[in-house]
């Protein structure tokens, strides 16, 4: 691989390996940065907005028509085809896929893969080893065990420990989460309220493990309840040295399958609400313990250390995403670099990630307002968030200063793929407080027109009542 | 014109078209001579001019002995095939009716059987001592032909029949008569219904490998696999005319011409094959496979060679006899032994009682365990030095006392000496906690105070062990090339396409979406199954070599042993396994495709050996196998029995003996040392089974369904006793060890 | 009733279907010896254990792949201008004329005779493991389902629901979806054929079998 000071940025090509409102804002940000890219799309996805955008700014080898996002060989031989140099894996699909990172800058014509590096994604992809991490480094884990446990006298042992635990810290219904180590996404979990129930819980998790995962450990943890979901944007370049932070982001506001509907940043706003902690301490400190691990792996690409927060502000480090996230959007509308305003995560992402050094400090990095960003989904949140199908006749929005969307529903009538989430757009609301962020928030959704009709005739679901209703509670606890 | 002239006519007519049967084209000077004064005579005879009918008739009959004689003299191994499979030879039958002098058939009569080509009968010969007669019973077991009936499958006999034949050795056993056994089989009906062929002719081959009764056998078409099943005899005898095999020259041919699908060999490379293979009564003897050939009178025995039939009954009384004197510690033994060996004795007037004291069992069984253990050994290449195999007999001698004295003795007492202390101890423990009573629960288990509870709960633990480090010792080769692979399974599932280096580094060679297992290299298990650094090779000189001299074969041994680095099919190792010492031989599917013959043979008996002496389990690891290894022929064929028989013998000993199937295996291993183990596995996507797809369709003209040889079909059918992921072959091999070996691991 | 004989008839008028064979991802095309009008074979043996006449060869990421057609019949085009080129996904290679075989057009038939269950949405189905194990162990034509019953798992943006069968009481007598495919809304799923009705679907194929002459 050439060095990045004998190459500029134009040299590039990158590799969209995504779909719909990311892959715009990816090749928006190549846009922007004079970079060439290659888009990709599925048979599903032809009507997509981001196959029109390819084709409007893209030039030679804009766009291929593959058989799944989830084939890494498509990726790879469109790559090839089209002479890419990197490869951008959004979010979703392969972007936290060590194995696909690797794969790429492994192969015999190798590329830049546009996120950490594979074995930093490993590292923090495993969620023992990031646990492990965090305690080795004095950062606030869940308590509980760190490490798979095989044994059953010690997991009991652990479990009573467990619940002596919150019950010196006041909890009244303390419980106990056993889960499969090397588990994941809700599989082989079960909570205990009981210790009596605990053994027989043990062994159905256990060897349900062993069957599913051919690994028995389990880990043993407290259930937190109660709490805020906060995350903390980090960016850091290639040098691994000097990782920097965007502030912090409240995304409490989540569906009953815990997927988020409503994201603030910053992460507390002690001048509106009232808190039972000191907030502004609390995101000192989690921004702070999310740096220092950032440093010690030589974090080299955007990243998210998501976080809980008891209502008593007791900070718990969850996991690390290493990937751009949905919500990038809302921690660089309130972010300032050296005052400039016009703050692209994606861009900064993919400049440093070809190598280009960050270019500024902590120092430089300054924060203006509120923000906060509604995703607009095609479901119906008083039927348990039940997607709907059907064809978007109309998405229309009234601009403003304050307001940018994001969308890969084509101005024309739409209909939504089926193969993946009915995610439809995202709007990114700013205001200089709280106060006129929800006024905002509101004008915006009142304004909306959002109008499709299902096989059936019926008209569509959507969740513009509840964002609405969700609007009003923002950052309170 | 009287019935008898016309018959004996008739007869003639039959010998000529024998001839020209047997000889298939060959031989046409001789053959046309015959057919013209036959039909002259037979034109005489219908017209009534013949001046001498009888006389005419009888110098016929001697043109016809001399040809036969002369033309026997010019038979070539491939004629001899042809002889055995004539309608006309002599079958099981007409052995039954002429040379014993009552029978009952008792597995099944003519269709009404489990199985028609397997016939048992118990039998009777009748022998006298002065004025008294006496009778003498034995079990006949045999394939029988029936002269071509179609429902006799040839001899060809289904697992069941073989079954069968084992249920009547065992009756034998149980009533202490001897038995006779005839193989008149082209080989085992190659298909996979219960019990599968290969499982039943291992079962049968252990079962025979302890037999508590004399067992003779007499071969007169000794197809392979077909043959051993019921062919582990204390005396082989074989006829003059037939052959015994490790495959048909058939058979032989189609793999050596590269034919395919149905495609049918040329006669002249069939008849080198059978040439070059080695198959004859002179070359078994030569070899020592058997002990004694029958001569047939010219161009082989047919239903009517009487005379063949009494000199049958000699041999095969005989036979016996020598067998039962031989156990005898008796000081007439020697005289009795050459009294029978007499020219123009009559066995008939001799009688021997056939019955055997239990010790003399005894000895009858290590003499015929150690006879077939001793066979074959210059078939192999041993290349180590003499000082090593000096040692390795010194050894033997002193170690094995030691072991004796070790195991039997001291370990016993070592247990009661451990199980005293242990009782202690629990005494001491009750008895410290009752002194610390008073003292509340101060020192016990719950004393830990708030914080150090809270710090365990919150802080980093310490983590060691083996879950931690969760890596592959050794890489298939294959990971280090970019290219996408395609997973076989691909259409059913929707498996996307692999990367290599992934799938043969971190996946271990399996789908990441459906689990299947794509070959490895024999390396990654012996690397990555055993501990790190214990693996000890052990006879890795002794090499494959060329016995039958089988043209251009050196060169292809050769050359699998440059490719692999090894010399031979068979590795054999000492290693550990989470520290539990045990005994390996692994067949490796890359040398020659895994093919078994004499040194594999030589080094799997030698493990097995090594094992019963250590007191270690024993671990038969089957990368992969194709079968016996035809090149080498018999040489390779009695591997089945003289494996079979070191594995019974260590099984006996209490040892702890397992098999584990990986990619291919296939015939006579499966058939003979691997599937008579009590505890088989297999790993996930191989297949098991007797013959391959190609072999069943050419010689049952079945076709046969795509996963007919599955590992899981050998699982629900019995046969294996699990089905295992190969990245958790470590695991299940300690769990396997420590649930089926137990404590104590070796030695029940 | 059902016209079977106009049915019939109006089949043979067109006694062909066009299958297009393209490519199901990208990658470098080398078509086989093939031209048009070259006969074609599809998958034979008992088992269909032996693939069909070879097409042509993609390869992506150094994987040859072979594209076998996938029923006999006769090409029509071949797209040599793609030959030795790279190719997207979907791209079409070969065009083949295929004779309708008695059991295609038994199927067509049985379509217009059987109760069709559609499928409500655009989405991938599956059977209930319990169905599944029960097509898997019986013979085609006998598991019985009734209204209402819980029938098939729809899954469509990552959501799975259950799916419960309304119409008469029968037999699932043919099945139209494949697992892993999308499925349009209003395509059918299965056929159901009341059990009191069957000895006519007999009839129906009986006739069809004595009248489709399939060409040789």
């Amino acid at each position: 691989m050439e060095t990045p000071s004998e190459t500029s940025l134009h040299d590039h090509r990158v590799l969209v390996g995504n779909r719909g409102e990311i892959a715009i804002r990816i090749m928006q940000a190549c846009c922007k940065l004079g970079i060439p890219f290659t888009a990709i799309y599925t048979p599903e996805d032809r009507e997509s907005a981001h196959v029109r955008f390819a084709l409007d700014h893209g030039k030679e080898h804009a766009l291929y028509r593959v058989s799944s996002y989830h084939d890494a060989n498509e990726l790879m031989a469109v790559a090839d085809i089209s002479g890419c140099t990197s490869v951008h894996p959004g979010y979703g699909f392969f972007a936290e896929d060590f194995r696909f990172a690797r794969r790429v800058t492994k192969r015999d014509r190798k590329m830049i893969f546009l996120g950490p590096s594979w074995k930093i994604i490993r590292e923090l992809g495993d969620k023992i080893n990031t646990k492990r991490l965090a305690r080795s480094l004095g950062v606030p884990t869940v308590p509980g065990s760190d490490r798979p446990i095989y044994d059953e006298m010690e997991a009991e042992n652990i479990a009573e420990d467990v619940f002596d635990f919150q019950l010196q810290q006041g909890i009244e219904h303390p419980l106990v989460l056993i889960k499969a180590s090397a588990g994941g996404g809700g599989m082989g979990i079960e909570e205990v309220d009981d210790i009596d129930q605990f053994r027989s819980v043990y062994r159905r998790i256990r060897n349900y493990a062993a069957r599913q995962f051919k690994d028995e450990g389990v880990l043993i943890e407290q259930r937190v309840t109660d709490f805020n979901h906060l995350e903390v944007q980090i960016i850091g370049d290639r040098s691994g040295k000097n990782p920097v932070h965007f502030g912090t982001r409240n995304c409490s506001i989540q569906s009953t399958g815990r997927q988020k509907r409503l994201e603030v940043a910053p992460g507390f706003d002690p001048t509106v609400n009232e808190y039972s902690f000191d907030s502004d301490k609390v995101l000192e400190s989690i921004v702070q313990y999310s740096l220092t691990m950032a440093r010690e792996v030589g974090y080299d690409s955007v990243g998210t250390w998501e976080w809980i927060v008891t209502r008593k502000g007791d900070p718990f480090l969850m996991e690390v995403n290493t990937r751009i996230q949905v919500e990038n959007g809302v921690s660089a509308r309130i972010a300032r670099i050296k005052g400039r305003d016009d703050v692209d995560l994606i861009a900064e992402q993919i400049r440093t990630g070809l190598g280009e050094p960050l270019g500024y400090t902590q120092e430089d990095i300054t924060f203006d307002g509120v923000a906060l960003e509604y995703r607009l989904i095609a479901e119906a949140p008083d039927n348990n968030f039940t997607p709907w199908v059907g064809t978007i006749d109309r998405l229309r929005w009234k601009e403003h200063p304050w307001l940018s969307v994001y969308t890969q529903v084509p101005k024309a009538a739409y209909s939504i793929p089926t193969e993946f989430d009915p995610n439809l757009a995202l709007a990114i609301v700013w205001a200089p407080n709280l106060n006129e962020l929800k006024e905002r928030g509101l004008t915006f959704l009142n304004e909306l027109v959002l109008q499709g009709h299902n096989a059936a005739g019926e008209p569509m679901e959507n969740n513009i009542a509840y964002l609405k209703e969700k609007t009003g509670q923002i950052l309170k606890f | 014109m009287d019935n008898l002239f016309l018959k004996r006519i008739q007869s003639l007519s039959d010998r000529l078209s024998y001839i020209q049967d047997i000889f298939a084209g060959k031989h046409a000077d001789s053959v046309s001579l015959l057919q013209q004064k036959l039909d002259e005579f037979t034109d005489k005879a219908t017209h009534d001019s013949l001046e001498k009918p009888y006389e005419e008739l009888v110098s016929l009959e001697d043109l016809f002995k001399y040809v036969e004689a002369r033309l026997d003299a010019s038979i070539t191994p491939m004629d001899k095939v042809r002889i055995v499979r004539h309608p006309q030879r002599i079958c099981l039958k007409d052995i039954l009716e002429n040379v014993y002098d009552n029978f009952t058939e008792v597995g099944g009569q003519d269709e009404h059987s489990l199985d028609p080509s397997m016939l048992i009968a118990r039998a009777v010969i009748i022998r006298r001592r002065g004025k008294k007669r006496y009778i003498q019973s034995v079990m006949v077991i045999g394939q029988e032909k029936g002269h071509g009936a179609e429902f006799r499958n040839g001899g060809s006999v289904k697992p069941w029949g073989n079954a069968k034949a084992r249920q009547f050795m065992r009756v034998a056993e149980t009533e202490g008569i001897p038995i006779h056994t005839y193989i008149f089989t082209p080989g085992s009906y190659p298909i996979e219904d219960y019990p599968g062929a290969a499982q039943q002719i291992a079962r049968n081959i252990y079962c025979m490998a302890g037999l508590r009764v004399p067992v003779i056998s007499v071969i007169s078409e000794g197809g392979s696999g077909g043959a051993e099943a019921i062919g582990l005899a204390d005396r082989r005898l074989m006829l003059s005319d037939g052959y015994y095999s490790v495959i048909s020259p058939e058979g032989a041919a189609a793999i050596e011409g590269h034919c395919r699908g149905g495609e049918r060999p040329s006669q002249e490379l069939v008849e080198k094959c059978a040439m070059n293979l080695k198959i004859t009564a002179e070359d078994n003897l030569r070899f020592g496979y058997i002990d004694k050939i029958i001569q047939e009178p010219p161009l082989g025995a047919r239903s009517y060679h009487f005379d063949f039939f009494r000199q049958l009954r000699q041999e095969v009384i005989r036979a016996t006899d020598e067998v039962i004197l031989s156990t005898k510690l008796s000081p007439f033994k020697n005289i009795a032994l050459s009294r029978r060996n007499k020219p123009d004795v009559n066995l008939d007037e001799m009688y021997l009682r056939w019955g055997l004291s239990s010790s003399a069992k005894d000895r009858l069984l290590k003499k015929r365990q150690n006879k077939f253990l001793k066979l074959s050994k210059q078939a192999a290449v041993d290349r180590r030095p003499m000082l090593t195999k000096a040692i390795h007999a010194m050894d033997e001698i002193i170690t094995t006392p030691w072991m004796q004295f070790k195991y039997e003795f001291y370990r016993k007492h070592q247990r009661k000496i451990h199980a005293f202390l242990e009782e202690a101890e629990n005494e001491w423990d009750v008895f410290k906690s009752w002194l610390r009573k008073p003292f509340g629960k101060g020192g016990t288990g719950t004393g830990k105070n708030k914080e150090d509870k809270s710090s365990e709960l919150t802080t980093l633990s310490s983590w060691t062990g083996e879950h931690k480090h969760n890596k592959w010792n050794y890489l298939s080769p294959r990971y280090k090339i970019d290219q996408a692979v395609t997973c076989p399974n691909a259409a059913v599932y929707g498996c996307p396409d692999l990367w290599g280096p992934d799938l043969f580094a971190e996946f271990a060679g399996v789908c990441s979406n459906c689990g299947y297992h794509f070959p490895m290299e024999p390396e990654w298990y012996v690397r990555n199954v055993f501990d790190k650094g214990s693996v000890m090779e052990f006879n890795s000189e002794i090499e494959s070599g060329n016995p039958l001299e089988y043209p251009g074969f050196g060169d292809s041994i050769k050359a699998a042993q440059e490719k692999t680095g090894c010399k031979s099919g068979c590795m054999t190792f000492e290693a550990r396994i989470d520290n539990t010492k045990l005994v390996v031989a692994m067949l490796m599917g890359t040398f020659r495709g895994g093919s078994f013959g004499a040194a594999e043979g030589y080094k799997f008996v030698e493990a097995a050996q090594r094992a019963s002496k250590n007191r270690y389990p024993f671990l038969a690891y089957v990368h992969g196998t194709a079968g016996i290894r035809i090149q080498e022929g018999t040489n390779g064929v009695i591997q089945m029995p003289r494996c079979t028989i070191a594995v019974r013998r260590y099984i006996e000993n209490g040892g702890l003996y397992m098999v584990l199937y990986d990619t291919n295996s296939f015939a006579g291993p499966v058939a003979s040392f691997l599937g008579c183990s009590p505890y088989q596995f297999a790993v996930r996507s191989s297949n098991i089974g007797f013959a391959g797809p190609g072999v069943i369709k050419s010689t049952t003209g079945m076709d046969v369904p795509p996963k007919y040889h599955r590992c899981y079909r050998a699982l629900t059918r019995g046969h294996i006793q699990g089905v295992w992921d190969r990245r958790q072959i470590r695991n299940n091999l300690i769990q396997a060890l420590q649930t089926i070996g137990g404590r104590n691991l070796y030695y029940r | 009733m059902l016209n079977i004989s106009d049915l019939l008839e109006q089949i043979k008028q067109t006694p062909y279907r066009e299958i297009v064979v393209s490519t199901p991802h990208t990658g470098v095309v080398n078509f086989a010896s093939i031209k048009s009008g070259d006969a074609v074979h599809g998958p034979e043996g008992q088992w269909k254990e032996r693939p069909g006449t070879k097409l042509a060869t993609l390869t992506r990421e150094r994987n040859p792949k072979p594209i076998f057609a996938p029923e006999k019949g006769v090409i029509d085009t071949v797209h040599m201008e793609y030959e030795n080129t790279f190719v997207e996904c979907g791209c079409p290679l070969v065009t083949i004329k295929h004779h309708l075989t008695r059991e295609e057009v038994e199927s067509i038939i049985l379509k217009q005779a059987l109760y069709l269950f559609r499928a409500p949405e655009r989405a991938k189905y599956y059977f209930t493991p319990e169905i599944a194990a029960k097509l898997r162990a019986s013979d085609p034509g006998s598991v019985v389902i009734h209204d209402g019953q819980e029938l098939f798992i729809m899954s469509r943006m990552k959501r799975e629901l259950p799916l419960y069968y309304s119409g008469p009481e029968g037999v699932i007598y043919a099945t139209y979806f494949k697992t892993n495919e999308n499925v349009d809304t209003d395509a059918p799923l299965i056929g159901v054929c009341p059990q009191e009705e069957l000895p006519n679907i007999k009839e129906v194929i009986m006739r069809v079998q004595t009248e489709w002459q399939e060409n040789a």
